[in-house]
Formats: structure tokens, C-alpha cells, sequence
């Protein structure tokens, strides 16, 4: 070899490394790597039975498994528009790059998955491969079901199978070059598709290891919760950090005491997972409401136990922006406590007061009171300003409790001096949102 | 699903069968008789359907009747039974501020939540009181008045 070839191979080995390793950091850990124990496989384990439906439906048929396990995967929010028939698809993604539509994963054969075999479903699932070959963009939590069983996963197509076909298209991507090169999500799978099944861990309990299916595998809480590295993928060196997702700010669900799960009882995250709400902690909203009403409110009781144990054993990682605190009630009179924004205290005399009260603790409901909650003492107000765009509704096993959608009503000014106005008097910091963020805001929201 | 609730209105107890997530609101009106609560906008925006709960005024449109039992509920048709109820009503007719009258249930009861909980209303109390209670007829100014009048016991 001559010196030029040498130079010009090491030149390649060494661009070939640093490619390698850049990716290799840019990866990172996997979502279950925290637990460091030994893994076994599936097969090999017999502490318990992580996966599958709980014991109650143990003996119910393949359909009504695979309607317990699409629930826990959440599948209906994301290939339902609003207003459509379920799972009939065209729910738009607002992306900084374009819009994606869910598909139809009703059984229609033109418009649906009806010609997908096993493995042709498996492939989309697992792997993030549609039928035609074509790859998936992971906005479908592929990256998350890869760790589902192949039982489970043909459960869920038996469940989707046997739903009346509807045909429904959904409308063209519009994504912008080159996100719109589809091939290249190829190599994207590659690098972060674990393409994985789930392997129960040794060192953790049954329950634990139960949990870790149903949050990783189904529920897919990282999608939401973990930050996204850059290759748009999910940080698991921040696993559960918190993040925002389709403008809304999927809060911190790490076990960090101040701004985490850390402090909350098991009852808090019992209820909140399986009503939306917690006493002192406010109620589940936007995309989080949809997951409760879907998925958490669906799920057994020793499910959502199993979950709360797992939540609890993943590392505490802060949010540095949030507060260590959470605000105090505020004070009963409309004249004490912060008063900087005269607009949004007459939006909020007009609009807010009778069910919120000055105080913040609701003279309506639990469920509606302001303190306490993160929305109201994230700095941001992101939360605040799309509940009061949207509304709420929670269902109760007494019925719904609702707050209207206040997004026609007041221009985006007055939006943003509400939230900055509610932010400042019922948190520990008061919001600057402008007209503009409020107008980003109503851009990024799923419909 | 009707469930079989008892509720406590203007002292007395009510009971019948409701969905659980029917507003109070068409409890009063449909189920009780009660219509001086009037229905305007049904989203909490407009204040005609407000009614006391545990004496803070509250929009009984977008209140599930499941969340108000246990709680002492007071009506226009009883407010009037009560010291500040008593003296608003006194007061709105000297001043005259009803014109049309269809939000004026909800007025009565939103200024007399506010008395009772502040006797002396300065302007500022009487806006953040008041402010969700929307008069099509533009009573607002004989409404401030009155308010003024029956906090100094003024007629």
C-alpha cells in the first residue's frame, strides 16, 4: 500500500469511527438499561407473567384480549380523528416539518390494514414496516411495540379484525424535503429501533417487571414524557424528564422528589392514572386526558399498581425550569396576590373566577382547582394557555365534569394575559407569553 | 343511568332520579320546577344560571348535580330569605336596574354572594364579582348602584 492509500484508509477507518460513535452517542441508553440487572428471556422466566392480559381475561377470547391490550396501547387516540368512526385514521400530526396523518387500521382492503397477513402486521408494529415495504415514520410508537409480544401484538390485529371495516383515506403527508424521503427512515430504524421483544428483568420484582411492559412496550409513556435526542428519537439519559408533544407539555414523571413523580403517594398516582385526577394535583388534560380516558381508565387495577411501581424505580432526572415548590393557595381576595396583569385579571373575573375562585381552589370541584398543579407553576404556561384554548373534560364514575373550550371565544391576546395572570397568581412564577406564542401554540395541537 | 340523588335546595331536601352528570341547572328547571334560575348560554359564560353553593355564587349550567350533593344549595326563589339576599333585592327594585330581566337571577345572586362575603364592595370588588355576569340590556350602571346602595343600607 502506498502512503497516500494508507492515509486515505486511515482517513476512512477514522470517519468511519467517529460516524459510529456519533450515533452510538447520539443513541444512547435504551429505555430499560436504567434497571441494569440480568435479563432473561421470555421464555426463561417464571416469576410471574409480565406480558398478556391480567388474570381476570386470561381465559376471555383472542378478540377480547386484544381489545384489553390495543386499549393499554392507546391505539384509538392516534388513528381516530375527532368526530370520525374509531380507528378509521386522518388525525393530523402538526410537526415543525410538516403534517402527518394516522392511517386507517380499520379492516377495510383498500382503504385499511384488511390484506395484512400476521407477519405483514407484525412488521408494521415491531418494526415500523408497512405492508408495501414501505417504512413507517415514528410517529407510530413502533420503537415502543417492538418490545410487545407476537401474542400480543396478533391479539391486538384479532381485536382490530374484527371492528366493522370503514373506508376512510386519510389526506397526503406534507412533509418538507428530506423529511419526506421515506426511505431513509430505513436507517433511521436501524439506529433507533431496538427491534427488540421485552425481556424480563431478574433483579426486579414480578410486579415491576409487569410494569415495565405496560409503560414501555403499551403505553408507550417515554413517547410523550422523554425528551428527543437529535436525531428526533427518544433521550433515555433524561428518560421521563418530561418534554412537549403536539404543544402540550408532557410533565416530568421521573422519580426526582421536587419536580417529579418523587413526592407524590401511590394513591395520587393511582387515581390520576386511573380518573385523570389527583387531589393537590390537578387533572389530566389534552393529550393526557386522552390517555386516561382510553387507555388508564381501562386498565385493571393491578396494572395500574404494576405501572406505579415501575414508575418508581426510574431515576430521578430535574427539571431545572420548574419550580422546587409548588405555590401555596392563593389569596381569597381578587385585590391580594399578584395583580401585574390588568387584562388578564378581567379575563379572568369574567371567565375563570366562578369555577376556579381567586384563590384557586375551586368552589366546584377538586377537579378544577388551579393549586398545586403543574400547569399553573410552569414558568411557561404552555399547559394553561391550550386548556384554555381547548378545554377539558373528565369522566368520573359520577360523569363528566367539563370546562369549555375558550379558544373562539378570546383573541390570542387575551390568552396570553390570562395565562400569564393565572401563572403569576396561583404559581410560584409568573408566565410572559405574547399573542405570538399563543398563535404557535393553536399550530402545534393535533387534529 | 338515573341514579336516585337527594340534594339539599334552600333548606329543604330534594330528592329524584338524574343522570349523575346532569348540570344542576336542568335539575332546577326540568326535573324540580324551580325556574327562576334561567338558562343562557350553557358554557358558564354568560352568568344566568348562577346559584349558591355552600354560599359562593357558581354556574349551575356546567355543574354536574353528582358534585353538589352534601352542599347546602341556595336559589333566587330563597335568596331573598337571606340577610344579603334580602337586602339586593330591596335594593334592585328602588333602583330600578331590571330592564328585559332574563339575567337577573344570575345578577341577584352573584351581588349577593358578594355582600355576604364583603360588606363594603369598593368598585374593584364589585368588577371581580360581577364581571361574569353578562347583561344584554347594559343594566351594568343601575347594578353598581344598587350593589352600593344595599351595602350601606341606603334605600
Amino acid at each position: 500500500m502506498s502512503g497516500k492509500m494508507r492515509i486515505l484508509t486511515s482517513l476512512i477507518v477514522i470517519a468511519i469511527v467517529a460516524v459510529v460513535s456519533g450515533v452510538w452517542i447520539i443513541r444512547g441508553p435504551g429505555p430499560l438499561d436504567f434497571a441494569g440487572g440480568p435479563k432473561v428471556a421470555l421464555a426463561d422466566y417464571r416469576a410471574g407473567k409480565p406480558t398478556g392480559v391480567p388474570a381476570k381475561l386470561e381465559k376471555a377470547s383472542l378478540v377480547e384480549r386484544g381489545e384489553y391490550l390495543a386499549k393499554a396501547a392507546d391505539c384509538m387516540v392516534c388513528h381516530t380523528k375527532p368526530g370520525e368512526k374509531d380507528y378509521s385514521g386522518g388525525l393530523a400530526f402538526k410537526l415543525p416539518f410538516g403534517t402527518l396523518y394516522s392511517t386507517n387500521i380499520t379492516p377495510d382492503k383498500d382503504t385499511g390494514i384488511g390484506n395484512y397477513s400476521d407477519q405483514d402486521f407484525l412488521g408494521a408494529v415491531q418494526h415500523g414496516k408497512r405492508r408495501d415495504g414501505a417504512r413507517l415514520y415514528p410517529a407510530m410508537p413502533y420503537t415502543s411495540y417492538t418490545f410487545m409480544t407476537d401474542e400480543d401484538v396478533l391479539a391486538v390485529k384479532a381485536y382490530l379484525f374484527s371492528l366493522p371495516a370503514v373506508r376512510a383515506k386519510a389526506p397526503d403527508n406534507t412533509l418538507s424535503f428530506p423529511f419526506n424521503q421515506r426511505w431513509a427512515m430505513l436507517f433511521w430504524s436501524a439506529v433507533f429501533n431496538p427491534d427488540t421483544r421485552f425481556a424480563p428483568d431478574t433483579s426486579k420484582s414480578p410486579e415491576w417487571n409487569r410494569g415495565a411492559y405496560l409503560a414501555e412496550a403499551l403505553a408507550h409513556c417515554g413517547e410523550c414524557h422523554t425528551p428527543r435526542n437529535l436525531g428526533f428519537a427518544l433521550d433515555n439519559r433524561k428518560k421521563f424528564a418530561g418534554a412537549i408533544t403536539a404543544g402540550w407539555r408532557a410533565f416530568n414523571i421521573s422519580s426526582d422528589k421536587a419536580t417529579g413523580l418523587g413526592s407524590w403517594r401511590d394513591e395520587d398516582l393511582i387515581s390520576y392514572l386511573s380518573l385523570g385526577h389527583a387531589p393537590g394535583h390537578g387533572s389530566a388534560s389534552g393529550p393526557m386526558g386522552e390517555a386516561v380516558d382510553h387507555s388508564f381508565s381501562q386498565f385493571a387495577p393491578e396494572d395500574i399498581s404494576s405501572i406505579v411501581a415501575y414508575l418508581r424505580s426510574v431515576p430521578p432526572v430535574p427539571s431545572p425550569d420548574l419550580p422546587a415548590t409548588t405555590a401555596p393557595v392563593g389569596p381569597a381576595s381578587h385585590k391580594d396576590g399578584v395583580t401585574a396583569d390588568a387584562r388578564g385579571k378581567k379575563v379572568f373575573a369574567s371567565a375563570c373566577a366562578s369555577c376556579h375562585g381567586w384563590s384557586g381552589e375551586s368552589p366546584v370541584s377538586p377537579m378544577a382547582t388551579l393549586t398545586g398543579t403543574w400547569a399553573v407553576n410552569d414558568p411557561a404556561a404552555t399547559n394553561v394557555a391550550q386548556i384554555v384554548i381547548s378545554g377539558t373534560k373528565r369522566h368520573t364514575p359520577d360523569g363528566a365534569l367539563s370546562m369549555p373550550a375558550f379558544g373562539n371565544a378570546y383573541s390570542d391576546d387575551e390568552i396570553a394575559a390570562v395565562a400569564n395572570y393565572v401563572t403569576a397568581r396561583f404559581g410560584a412564577k409568573g408566565s410572559k407569553l405574547t399573542a405570538k406564542d399563543v398563535a404557535g401554540l393553536r399550530e402545534q395541537t393535533a387534529e | 343511568m338515573h341514579m336516585a340523588t337527594t340534594l339539599t335546595i334552600n333548606g329543604e331536601t330534594k330528592s329524584f332520579d338524574a343522570p349523575p352528570d346532569m348540570p344542576l341547572l336542568w335539575v332546577l328547571r326540568d326535573i324540580l320546577g324551580m325556574t327562576g334560575t334561567k338558562f343562557g348560554c350553557g358554557i358558564a359564560q354568560c352568568g344566568a344560571c348562577t346559584v349558591h353553593v355552600d354560599g359562593k355564587a357558581v354556574r349551575s349550567c356546567v355543574l354536574p348535580v353528582s358534585s353538589v350533593a352534601n352542599r347546602a344549595i341556595t336559589t333566587i326563589e330563597h335568596v331573598g330569605s337571606t340577610p344579603a339576599g334580602a337586602k339586593v333585592q330591596k335594593a334592585w327594585l328602588d333602583a330600578e336596574v331590571v330592564q328585559c330581566g332574563y339575567c337577573q337571577s344570575g345578577q341577584i345572586m352573584a351581588a349577593a354572594a358578594l355582600l355576604a362575603a364583603t360588606p363594603n364592595p369598593d368598585d374593584s370588588d364589585i368588577d371581580a364579582a360581577m364581571a361574569g355576569n353578562i347583561c344584554r340590556c347594559g343594566t351594568y350602571v343601575r347594578i353598581r348602584e344598587a350593589i352600593k346602595h344595599a351595602a350601606n343600607g341606603q334605600s
